[in-house]
């Protein structure tokens, strides 16, 4: 195998150019699958370390659901709205730590003489625990009875910039939709989630969302619990809860594991669709190492002649062919994932904020894929070498 | 016809000057048939590719046809070529993939002559040769005079002023090689210049004078009808008191 | 020489060596129709999104209450400062030029009941023009009466899904259903449309405006749509519509989305990422040109007695390069029509079995594929060509074989 491998070597640098040239083809093919892939990847685990900084025991309820009860017989009143009371059923239960009645709506804040149009989040101080957003200056409003309301808010950076500027807005009143409202704190810094500022927020207590945005449910009920119990517990308990709240299954319950992996799953789906667009480059790259083959063996005619007289059998000289062009193929996958891995390092220091993450299994699965690419391409080739008649092959010139 | 002055071809050869044509005067008038004789080195090969306007002289002047050929510029040769020159080759140099009548036809495709001319003209130019029979076939179906006898034809079809022939024979059994030599006869007598370098006795007594390089110069100029062969060219000059 | 000369020896020297000129083509081939396929489907897919936001009518501007500065989302996901009202509306209608008519919205989701059967569902009030501004059609009975939208009369439409669910295999025209707590004649049923930009028409129950507000106990509306007249011009109007709306509020609270804005750009992001695709696609081209230039050297290597022997006949060096180029430029361009024909085969097999997508290749993108591949081939191919005229003709006829 070893003396396969350095006669196909020696080989393949009788004709550097052209050898050259095949592993190159084969080497766009290996990078370019390497960087998209990369990308979408690092997308991917940019989202869930996004995500799975909340941890995966989060439920997330909403209002309504769009199917139909087709249950003849059985009576009931209008929908019911899901309201604080409901979260607060919830959070009974021992499996809960944390409930977080959101509603949210735009509004325009006002202070200093500048008005800012923005979101306005009606939450309750276990959003720290739960979105593991924190105050960073100042701190929460305390613990009440989330079904009171409470002329306190909690600026987002962004948001205490445009209003305040550099000036301390702690103490400092703003003014929600004609509501007076006391800065009590200042979030922590959060930067942007898909291109949208989640700093640019302003969070003020449920009830008084609810007031001010003229809405009589909340928008969605956040569930945070034990996270040593098995999801589809919770779910089971949370749902009996509140199903016999409302009479019946009037709600949406998303977790946060299947979002997840409804999530992975399509990003999966696109990065392996971008990669195979990309590895028809392979295929083409492919093609040419048949097509180098091909002539090299033509060329070689002579010399595949003087190989039989000397006793090599018609598999031996086939496996020769086929180790160069697998020889072939590997050196243009690893010389394409080092030009990938290249690229996706200079695209990470040029877009700092373009996640790229090049898992290794791709770095090996590249060079496998490339090998065997090579050895299917190889094989016609072969064959015609291993065919040739001996007596023949010797007479070519 | 032809007439050098003092030309040279130097070439490089591993840093070192190698001097293939080292001063060579030497007229050839017209309808004149020259053979040139040599042993291998002695730079016949070289002379006859400066003649047919492949390589260009290191210096000395060439005159063809009144015109001072040593100055041209590349593209100018390229039309000498085209136009004055006809190259016959000891390999014969047939492309493999066109017939006999597609290879006849190549230099006036690039001469860009058009299509109906051009056949006839290479039918003419099978048929003076006697090949007017085989125009379709391919190299690889013709004998090796009959290959010969397509090359000369191409040589031929644009009618130049010079036929150059490098061994012309040389691939060749004694039959058809005869008959090769006795269509450049022929041709000769139809008043055409003919330069043939070969090794070969008989083929150089067909000339009406002989020119022996040795060493990139012209050792001998001799009437073709006192050729020999080479050894006896190169033995030491007999003495006239020997029987 | 002249160019069918030309064409003709090169295509002879191909033909010499079919399956090594049938795999440098079939590369090209396969680059072009992954470019050709790729970009018809994404243009397809931009077409299709195009023709659902034509399909709610192209002269329409819509207002929505609030207003935030980031742009591209949404706003307006609940209440806002200052109510966007019917008093606006009616406003809107009779006091700014270029305004042909102006249709308000109201939504909710709500349960509806019909004797056994309940559901929740999407429940829309509407002025009585939005029909026809919203270019919906009713496939039976007829749509709310005109002058029913202050006083909020007890009828509704309905889509077809909700009809079949509710009243299956009967006919729900003259039929009462319960919504929430309120009563409704349905006066008629909205013809199938399917899913129009995330909203399923079927799927909805449509009632008076102001009775819509009143079951949601809103005093905002949630759309107002403004038609503008033939010949207005879309931008101006926007101006006074926001300028008549800013006044009647004593402050700018609404956002106006003109239909070309947002179609423009949806339109623009979906060209884009075709055109990413495409690209990536396209870089087997540029492989498949590497494939040609591999192929092309070894030709010249193995010809090289041959040039020498054109270069003695009297070719010149341009005459040469020509020879060579011309094998590449066949090599690509002849891959590049194998590509097109097959990429407009699986185009139109793709339409078959996807009829939304269904439509032949945008000609820029087939001619783009095609020139690329082109260009690839005589760029590659100028390297062998200009290494074959410039062999040394002496040199090249001692060639041994």
């Amino acid at each position: 195998m070893i003396e396969l491998v350095g006669f196909s070597l020696r080989a393949l640098s009788a004709h550097r150019l052209r050898t050259g040239l095949s592993m190159l083809g084969i080497a766009i093919g290996v990078a370019s699958v390497v960087l998209l892939t990369s990308i979408g990847e690092g997308t991917r685990q940019y989202v869930f370390s996004q995500f799975n900084q909340f941890g995966t025991n989060l439920l997330s309820i909403n209002p309504g659901k769009s199917e139909t009860i087709g249950i003849p017989g059985v009576l009931g009143g209008s929908t019911q709205k899901l309201t604080i009371d409901d979260a607060l059923a919830i959070e009974r239960l021992p499996e809960v730590d944390y409930v977080v009645p959101t509603i949210f709506g735009a509004a325009e804040v006002e202070a200093e003489g500048r008005a800012r149009s923005v979101f306005v989040y009606g939450v309750t101080p276990a959003i720290e625990p739960v979105w593991k957003v924190y105050v960073r200056q100042g701190s929460f409003w305390p613990t009440i009875d989330p079904r009171e309301e409470m002329s306190a808010a909690i600026l987002g950076p962004t948001l205490k910039r445009e209003l305040f500027g550099a000036k301390n807005a702690l103490g400092e009143f703003v003014r929600i939709s004609g509501s007076r409202f006391r800065v009590v704190g200042i979030m922590n810094e959060r930067g942007s989630l898909l291109g949208i500022d989640v700093d640019d927020t302003i969070y003020i207590p449920s009830a008084s969302a609810m007031r001010l945005l003229n809405q009589d449910e909340i928008t969605e009920l956040h569930v945070q619990f034990n996270p040593g119990l098995p999801t589809a517990q919770v779910v089971k308990r949370v749902k009996a809860v509140l199903t016999a709240r409302h009479g019946r299954e009037d709600y949406t319950l998303n977790t946060q594991e299947a979002m997840l992996s409804v999530f992975g799953n399509v990003m999966t789906a696109i990065t392996g669709a971008v990669g195979a667009i990309a590895g028809i480059s392979l295929l083409v790259g492919a093609i040419g190492i048949l097509t180098t083959m091909w002539i090299a063996v033509g060329e070689r005619t002579h010399e595949i002649g003087l190989l039989r007289a000397l006793g090599a059998a018609e598999d031996q000289v086939r496996r020769a062919f086929l180790t160069e062009a697998a020889t072939l193929a590997a050196a243009g996958g690893a010389l394409g994932l080092a030009i990938g891995l290249g690229l996706c390092a200079i695209l990470r220091a040029a877009v700092p904020g373009l996640p790229v993450e090049t898992p290794l299994a791709f770095a090996v699965a590249a060079i496998g894929v490339s090998t065997l690419t090579g050895l299917a391409a190889g094989v016609l080739p072969a064959r015609r070498a291993a065919k040739m008649n001996p007596v023949e092959a010797l007479r070519a010139d | 016809m032809i007439r050098l002055v003092g030309v040279t071809r130097t070439y490089e050869v591993g840093g070192r000057p190698v001097h293939a044509l080292a001063g060579i005067d030497e007229h050839i008038a017209p309808g004149e048939h020259v053979a040139i004789m040599g042993p291998s080195g002695s730079g016949k090969s070289t002379l006859l590719n400066v003649i047919g306007c492949l390589d260009r002289p290191s210096s000395g002047r060439y005159v063809l046809a009144g015109r001072d050929v040593s100055e041209l510029g590349e593209r100018e040769l390229d039309l000498v070529r085209r136009n004055d020159i006809g190259f016959i080759f000891q390999s014969f140099h047939l492309v493999g993939r066109l017939s006999a009548l597609e290879n006849v036809e190549l230099p006036l495709l690039f001469a860009g002559v058009g299509r109906r001319e051009r056949r006839e003209r290479a039918v003419k130019a099978l048929s003076a040769v006697g090949l007017a029979d085989r125009a379709t076939h391919r190299p690889d179906q013709l004998s090796g005079g009959e290959r010969q006898r397509t090359a000369i034809a191409r040589a031929l079809v644009t009618q130049p002023k010079v036929l150059l022939a490098d061994e012309p024979t040389g691939n060749l059994d004694t039959k058809s090689g005869g008959q090769v030599l006795d269509l450049l006869d022929r041709l000769h007598h139809e008043g055409i210049t003919l330069v043939v370098v070969t090794h070969d006795p008989n083929v150089a007594r067909r000339a009406e004078r002989l020119i022996v390089l040795v060493d990139g110069r012209i050792a001998k100029r001799l009437p073709a009808a006192e050729v020999r062969s080479l050894d006896e060219l190169f033995a030491p000059a007999p003495t006239r008191d020997t029987p | 020489m002249r160019a069918l000369d030309l064409f003709r020896f090169a295509a002879g020297a191909l033909t010499r060596h079919l399956l090594r000129s049938g795999l440098s083509l079939l590369g090209v081939a396969i680059g072009v129709t992954a470019v050709v396929v790729l970009v018809s489907l994404g243009e397809s897919a931009r077409r299709y999104v195009l023709d659902q936001f034509a399909s709610i009518g192209n002269n329409l501007l819509i207002v929505v209450p609030g207003k935030t500065e980031t742009s591209g989302a949404f706003p307006g996901l609940g209440g806002a400062p200052n109510d966007l009202t019917l008093a606006d509306v009616a406003a809107l209608k009779r006091q700014v030029r270029g305004v042909a008519d102006v249709a308000a919205m109201s939504a909710g989701t709500e349960t509806v009941e019909a004797r056994d059967r309940r559901r929740q569902v999407a429940v829309l009030g509407a002025t009585d023009n939005f029909l026809r501004v919203r270019r919906l059609e009713l496939a039976r009975g007829e749509f709310l009466p005109s002058d029913e939208a202050e006083r909020g009369r007890a009828v509704a439409v309905i889509g077809t899904q909700v009809a079949r669910e509710l009243f299956p295999g009967a006919d729900p025209i003259g039929q009462v259903i319960r919504i929430g707590s309120w009563r409704f004649r349905v006066i008629g049923l909205v013809a199938p449309m399917g899913t129009q930009l995330g909203i399923n028409i079927d799927e909805i129950v449509i009632v008076p405006v102001a009775t819509g507000l009143k079951m949601f106990n809103r005093t905002s509306l949630f759309r107002v749509m403004v038609e503008l007249a033939p010949g207005a011009d879309a931008e101006e109007t926007e101006r006074r519509v926001v300028a008549l709306l800013t006044e009647r509020h004593g402050e700018e609270d609404v956002t106006v989305l003109s239909q070309d804005s947002v179609v423009s750009a949806a339109s623009g992001i979906l060209r884009a990422l075709t055109l990413a695709i495409g690209a990536i696609a396209g870089i087997s081209l540029a492989v498949a040109g590497i494939g040609i230039l591999n192929v092309m050297l070894v030709s010249v290597t193995e010809r090289t007695r041959e040039v020498g022997l054109l270069r003695a006949l009297g070719a010149g060096r341009g005459q040469v390069l020509w020879v060579f180029l011309i094998e590449a430029a066949l090599l690509s361009s002849v891959g590049g029509l194998v590509g097109l024909a097959a990429g407009a085969g699986l185009t139109a097999l793709f339409g078959q079995i996807f009829p939304a997508l269904a439509g032949p290749p945008p000609a820029w993108a087939a001619a783009a594929a095609f020139l690329t591949a082109l260009s690839t081939g005589v760029t590659f191919g100028l390297l062998p060509a200009r290494r074959a005229a410039r062999l040394d003709p002496v040199e090249a006829l001692r060639t041994s074989k």
